[in-house]
């Protein structure tokens, strides 16, 4: 038996892919006035279902005794996606800066709520471990 | 770590648009500057120079060999000034015949400089700037949210 619920590992996760968010909005940020840039984002639905199915790179079998990969990080899973369809500006840029803050804030809050959810779930735990002291 | 690699890029921003703001200062100060270079023996009026950004490790070379490394994903970067460039746009003439530097016909050649130009420019790489700052600091407040976990 495991003492950590299996909700903390895919919490974990969550962390993971909010930050990857970050880092994708940062570089578009940074990036709003290149000329040719085009905005990115992070497949959400992807992350989601890596968080959700603890699911990671799977592996094609031809016999049932051979290994699966369990060790693969789930971050490599989640796709950046592109987006050149649009033209926003002169240059070629398709940067919305409202869009980008906008994500910005709600990935900030996101984030936030998870990591008070894990702080919530270590609390339980160590009272668990103290008897309820 | 990941989270700090936000910062990285973040921080590239802000570099770059520092840098478009030393160049938009340089082009304001010099927008009077009749002797900036000395060509073949006469003086050359200051030219408007730009500034030109790009992805950072934006080559085609490096795109496709990240995307291949990342199974496809394309890679997330900084931004980075490739090039200082000048603007060929004709210098402006006005006809004073008695000024030290104007040619054989009376007319001035002075620099290129439209300070509206600068002033539009300043503004959007204060902008940018602003911008940037704001995403360093979501990436540092969730960093710093991420050191309670456990607490």
């Amino acid at each position: 038996m495991s003492i950590f619920p299996k909700s903390l590992e895919s919490m974990e996760q969550a962390l993971s892919a909010s930050t990857l968010r970050q880092r994708v909005h940062s570089a578009n940020i940074a990036n709003v006035d290149t000329a040719n840039y085009k905005s990115k984002k992070v497949d959400f639905q992807a992350a989601l279902d890596t968080a959700m199915n603890n699911q990671s790179l799977s592996s094609y079998k031809t016999n049932d005794r051979h290994l699966s990969f369990s060790n693969e990080s789930s971050t490599d899973k989640t796709e950046i996606l592109t987006n050149s369809s649009t033209k926003y500006n002169n240059n070629g840029n398709n940067v919305d800066m409202d869009v980008e803050m906008a994500e910005l804030a709600k990935n900030q809050l996101w984030y936030n709520a998870v990591t008070e959810r894990v702080n919530g779930k270590l609390n339980s735990l160590s009272s668990v471990i103290n008897g309820g002291r | 770590m990941s989270l700090f690699n936000g910062f990285n890029i973040s921080a590239s921003g802000l570099t770059a648009n520092r840098m478009r703001m030393d160049v938009v200062s340089a082009n304001i100060a010099n927008a009077n500057t009749n002797r900036a270079e000395l060509v073949d023996g006469e003086w050359m009026p200051y030219r408007r120079k730009t500034v030109e950004l790009s992805q950072n490790g934006a080559s085609p070379f490096a795109n496709q060999l990240q995307s291949v490394i990342n199974r496809g994903n394309t890679s997330v970067s900084g931004v980075k000034v490739s090039e200082i460039k000048e603007d060929e746009t004709p210098f402006t003439l006005s006809y004073e015949p008695e000024h030290p530097d104007a040619g054989e016909d009376g007319y001035v050649r002075s620099s290129n400089v439209d300070p509206l130009k600068e002033m539009v420019d300043l503004m959007s790489a204060t902008r940018s700037y602003e911008a940037n700052v704001t995403a360093l600091n979501a990436s540092k407040s969730m960093f710093m949210k991420a050191l309670e976990i456990g607490k």
